[in-house]
């Protein structure tokens, strides 16, 4: 099962090896299961490179048949200062 | 006529167009599966009364997705007719505005629970999973959003699709030729301000019409039309709006005008997710009110019949009614299909002058209704437009291949399954006309087909006595 899941529109929005921001959704059962997370993260085809796996899925919702592996280096926050 | 969406549903009950449900049911996607099902099915509306992980909270599903629900909620007999139906609405809403009143607070059940400030939390609500495959849990599918015109005050209400982002974000599509999206996109955003919103989850079924209805009159007065009598609303706690005092919960909060965050894809009106995931309009949480054991509606968009499908169909083909009859136009009715996702629209009318079909499909695609559609058929008064066999009668015979097809280009919503990427992202929307009437310049007499049916080619006594006698032949009535 994957802790995460993530919409891009083709594989290219993954590049191995390299930092990448995502909106992820946190997979964990319970009330805030589906809540987004803004990151920076590294990424891989390898389900087993990084400690947590992740789920793709393309901008209509299909499902990648292989999972994925993210490591989280950090949160990004997304609403501009004045608004926080 | 109901004060709330509860008072609808023991109506519906006493209909027999409600199924309570008693066993936990997950929010997600078991919820929406039910809903769905109940659309395809065209069954009574389920009232979900345990959601898994939240207690106290409650769920009502597809609550006018066919026209029994849809006559239930305007007052009249479940088994009243579309026509009947239409022509009550048509008079209602011809009559003058009903401005709305306002309640204090403690006459106003949505102020049952207030939440503000940090212990604003989207997630504590049960905002299901609807499809699989969505890009998130949708709290607002059945509601309105409430939006002001900041300089005439004019208030707008809107059903624009909400998805939970985070605890305190939603995002969801305000696209710019909406009523709140003008605003949005063409005040606040150039002034580089906040627009204060509300969104109203589980109005009364009147408000939800109203929201979902193409109308220039502000929804609140439309509302107070369609009730007979004034919308009660109350103020809102964060922002200067005012809300449906009987609703079930009330999110509260600024649409922010420097930044777009991701929404869906999401299961769409058109039976597809077609419109793909992308950066949308962001919705900022100040405070959550509800009633005690709040109940959110749920709508499945997807393949017909829902209520978006239907409903969309019913004010979109009555405001083309309107708008054709106040042209002068001598149609004879307006009818659009649920059945098409709103894109498909039949008017009859008394073909007086050559080429009157492209009178009215110019003039209903010019509209600001014609985004949302692309086919027009156009039949003679003498075809019901109500009935589905003679429409396609008409159209698979009266519609000449080269002379009666006209294909223009034009303006359209993203969310048409078949455009291609580049179109959607120019509004392109492409238009067809079916012209099912015959050439005027053809003789009645030698040169017109005769149509060959019970009613049109045997003489009135022949029609009487066979209808006298029918079941003593041995039929059933
Ligand atoms: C269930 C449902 C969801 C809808 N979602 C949206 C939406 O996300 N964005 C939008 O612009 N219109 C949406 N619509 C269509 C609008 O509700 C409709 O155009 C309505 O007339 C809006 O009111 P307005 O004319 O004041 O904008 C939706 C309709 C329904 C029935």
């Amino acid at each position: 099962m994957a802790r995460y899941d993530v919409f891009i529109n083709s594989l290219a929005d993954l590049p191995e090896g390299k930092e990448v921001q995502l909106a992820i959704r946190d997979l964990s059962p319970g009330i805030h299961k589906y809540c987004y997370q803004d990151v920076l993260a590294m990424v891989s085809p390898d389900p087993e490179k990084y400690d947590e796996k992740m789920q793709v899925r393309y901008g209509r919702g299909q499902a990648h048949p292989q999972l994925f592996s993210i490591k989280i280096q950090e949160n990004v926050e997304r609403i501009p200062e004045r608004w926080r | 006529m109901y004060k709330d969406n509860r008072e609808f549903m023991k109506a519906l009950e006493a209909a027999g167009e409600l199924v309570t449900i008693d066993q936990e049911v997950d929010w997600d996607m078991e919820a929406g599966a039910i809903v769905r099902k109940v659309c395809e099915d065209k069954a009574p509306s389920p009232l979900m009364n345990k959601i898994k992980d939240y207690p106290g909270h409650r769920y009502l599903g597809a609550p006018l997705a066919n026209y029994r629900k849809l006559a239930i909620a305007m007052g009249m007999d479940p088994d009243s007719s579309i026509p009947e139906i239409a022509a009550e609405y048509l008079e209602r809403t011809n009559r003058e505005p009903v401005k709305p009143v306002i309640v204090e607070k403690d006459q106003a059940p949505c102020k049952e629970n207030i939440i503000t400030g940090d212990d604003v939390d989207l997630f504590t609500l049960p905002a299901p999973m609807v499809h699989e495959g969505d890009g998130g849990r949708y709290l607002a599918t059945w509601h309105f959003v409430v939006t002001k015109d900041p300089d005439k005050q004019e208030v707008n209400w809107g059903m624009y699709r909400q998805m939970v982002y985070n605890s305190k974000i939603m995002t969801g599509p305000l696209f710019p030729f909406s009523g709140g999206g003008q605003v949005f996109h063409g005040k606040y955003v150039p002034r580089g301000e906040a627009m204060p919103f509300a969104t109203v989850i589980g109005p009364d079924p009147l408000g939800a019409i109203a929201g979902s209805a193409p109308t220039a009159i502000p929804e609140p007065e439309y509302t107070g039309q369609l009730l007979g009598k004034p919308v009660e609303l109350v103020k809102c706690e964060t922002v200067d709006l005012e809300v449906p005092a009987n609703a079930e919960i009330i999110i509260e909060g600024y649409i922010l005008p420097d930044v777009s965050i991701e929404e869906g894809p999401f299961g769409e009106y058109t039976g597809y997710r077609t419109s793909p995931r992308d950066t949308r309009t962001v919705y900022q949480v100040t405070a959550i009110t509800h009633r005690n054991d709040p109940i959110t509606t749920i709508s499945n968009m997807g393949v017909p019949t829902d209520e978006g499908q239907l409903l969309r169909s019913f004010t979109l083909g009555l405001e083309m009614d309107r708008m054709l009859r106040n042209q002068g136009i001598p149609i004879t009715g307006v009818y659009m299909l649920p059945e098409s996702t709103h894109h498909l629209v039949v008017v009859g009318v008394k073909p007086l002058y050559t080429n009157i079909a492209a009178q009215i499909a110019q003039t209903v695609f010019g509209s600001s209704l014609g985004m949302w559609f692309h086919m027009v058929v156009v039949v003679d008064d003498k075809t019901d437009i109500y009935n589905f066999n003679e429409v396609l009668h008409a159209l698979s015979t009266r519609c000449h291949p080269v002379n009666g097809i006209h294909v223009w280009q034009g303006v359209g919503t993203p969310l048409y399954p078949f455009l291609s990427a580049a179109e959607r992202k120019k509004s392109v929307g492409p238009k067809v006309l079916f012209d099912c009437t015959f050439p005027l310049d053809w003789d009645p007499l030698s040169e017109v087909p005769r149509l060959v049916s019970f009613k049109t080619v045997y003489p009135q006594e022949i029609q009487d006595k066979v209808l006298a006698n029918w079941e003593k032949y041995g039929f059933t009535k």
